[in-house]
């Protein structure tokens, strides 16, 4: 979990326009059941997956991707696409 | 009438091993709650990187909310 200031720092570097957010007590992970459990050299720790994750205007879900697939932000982007043009459509 | 007895014991068990599951569940809780598409999204709060709390409730009616959740954001994996 980077920190707001970590997050700071890279929006920065990066140059991005949207805000970076931090799970600092890794409840929202918990709660989204993204937050997994790695042993390394026999010590236990949690850090979350990667994942993209869409959620309308409703707050009802209607995407997720878990894992390596989800580094690639495009279906999510799509899914947000169509939403938008289904909402404007209305 | 075993027969019958036994399906009655079987149906009997189901409840139990259900509240047993549910207890397990409940002791180990970490990636435990997996979201589905069509669900209600728990709402939650986090920190921005400017240090400001932001709620997804924040945006229910007005927003549709992309999250990305990216860790090690900062390497090149």
């Amino acid at each position: 979990m980077d920190s707001p200031a970590a997050n700071a720092a890279f929006a920065k570097q990066i140059n991005i326009k949207f805000s970076l957010l931090s799970d600092m007590n890794k409840k929202m992970l918990k709660e989204y059941g993204i937050l997994k459990g790695y042993d390394v050299q026999s010590e236990s720790y949690q850090w979350a997956q990667r994942a993209n994750i869409v959620i309308d205007k409703n707050g009802i879900v209607q995407h997720i991707e878990e894992g390596d697939s989800a580094v690639n932000p495009n279906n999510a982007l799509s899914v947000c696409t169509d939403l938008h043009k289904k909402q404007t459509a209305k | 009438m075993n027969r019958i007895l036994a399906a009655a014991l079987l149906l009997a068990a189901v409840p139990s091993s259900a509240v047993f599951t549910a207890n397990t569940q409940q002791a180990d809780q970490v990636a435990k709650v997996s979201l589905k598409v069509g669900d209600a999204a728990p709402d939650f709060t986090l920190l921005s990187d400017q240090w400001k709390t932001v709620k997804l409730s924040d945006f229910k009616g007005k927003k549709n909310v992309f999250l990305a959740v990216y860790v090690l954001a900062f390497t090149g994996g």
